[in-house]
């Protein structure tokens, strides 16, 4: 195991029953890239091996402090406990992010779709922060999929607060396009996020073209039948995919998901 | 689940899995790499950093020795946790067959 850093928990914020996020302090010497993950935990009480699950930064990599956003599962190891975190208590970090899913590994384009279902959302939060990913492409789309509406975690952040950000907020407002989609119940935008890009319903409800492999770039993350779903029909659309971490492609993906 | 080196590590030693694992699971010995089973998280990362396409997952068709060889061996052998040069007759090895008959008890001696 990579080693560990203690930092506190600055802050807790429950979104839902399903969802809940929550602030860190940042080691000075702790350096990521927007959209890596890390593995985050607790000592295990019996003084064994610590509770560790891999968890994506929500913070972009200039941040001050760490930002998670995690799933509550009643009978997860971690997240039953985790959940109860509140402000001052201690957190394990690990001091090795990696991942997939940064903005270097995917090739020029004009268009950026950040594809999330449920916490999956939690590295394009970093990703739509930083300021890279505004110099790197014309325009941003985040479409975030969840079950039910109180599962849209960040939505008024990414629809209206990161557009008064003093520093972020010119190009956001220009070029950032937010999608909250919902599966279960009745809300303005319903349906599967492959779905929406295979019927084209998600382009024309934008007013953006239809995919097209020369322009179009893509990040996926999620559950693993829409991370499976939407890679084939990328594919489909002759968007290539990354082949490994350092090698840019038309979209990249992630495959580590917290609490499988 | 976890994933496991095969023996079409032995001889490559690209080690460029060792970069990108999250948790460094990988072990060294002087034929092969190992993944300690208990320590991997399944994140997949590692998977298409192999130049010799070494690293399956434990319920693939073919893992089932190679689990239980990376398991005993993570147990022995160091833990490696920074990409090192391959041996400079790596490439030659990259799609040879039953390189585990031919070299592991030879180079592990």
């Amino acid at each position: 195991m990579s080693a560990l850093r203690t930092e506190k928990v600055l802050s807790v914020h429950h979104w839902s029953e399903q969802l809940f996020s929550f602030t860190t302090t940042r080691d000075p010497g702790f350096r990521y890239e927007s959209g890596h993950f890390v593995m985050l935990g607790i000592n295990d009480n019996d003084g064994g091996r610590p509770l560790l699950r891999a968890y994506s930064i929500a913070s972009p990599a200039h941040a001050d402090a760490l930002e998670f956003l995690s799933i509550k599962v009643a009978d997860g190891a971690l997240t039953s406990r985790l959940q109860r975190i509140a402000p001052g208590q201690d957190l394990l970090v690990s001091s090795k992010p990696v991942g997939t899913l940064v903005v270097r590994d995917v090739r020029p384009g004009r268009t950026l779709y950040l594809l999330a279902t449920g916490t999956g959302l939690a590295p394009f939060l970093a990703i739509v922060q930083d300021p890279e990913t505004y110099e790197k492409f014309e325009r941003v789309v985040v479409v975030h999929g969840v079950r039910k509406a109180a599962d849209l975690a960040f939505a008024d952040l990414l629809d209206q607060g990161l557009k008064r950000d003093p520093w972020l907020g010119e190009a956001v407002t220009r070029k950032l396009l937010y999608y909250p989609t919902v599966t279960r119940e009745p809300y303005r935008n319903s349906g599967r996020i492959p779905d929406l890009l295979r019927s084209g319903k998600l382009f024309a409800d934008l007013g953006l073209p239809p995919l097209d492999p020369a322009h179009d770039r893509a990040m996926i993350c999620g559950s693993p039948a829409m991370l499976r779903d939407t890679a084939a029909l990328l594919t489909e659309r002759g968007l290539a995919i990354s082949p490994g971490c350092g090698e840019p492609g038309d979209f990249v993906i992630e495959r580590a998901f917290a609490e499988r | 689940m976890t994933f496991v080196v095969t023996d079409a590590c032995i001889r490559c030693k690209y080690t460029d899995c060792v970069t990108v694992c999250p948790v460094d699971c990988f072990y060294e010995g002087a034929a092969m790499l190992v993944i300690d089973p208990e320590a991997c998280i399944d994140c997949g990362n590692c998977i298409p950093e192999c130049p010799a396409d070494a690293i399956v997952r434990d319920f693939d068709a073919d893992a089932a020795p190679w689990l239980a060889l990376n398991a005993h061996y993570a147990a022995i052998w160091p833990n490696i946790t920074d990409r090192k040069a391959p041996p400079a007759d790596a490439d030659a090895h990259k799609s040879e067959t039953g390189k585990f008959a031919r070299y592991f008890g030879e180079i592990s001696k």
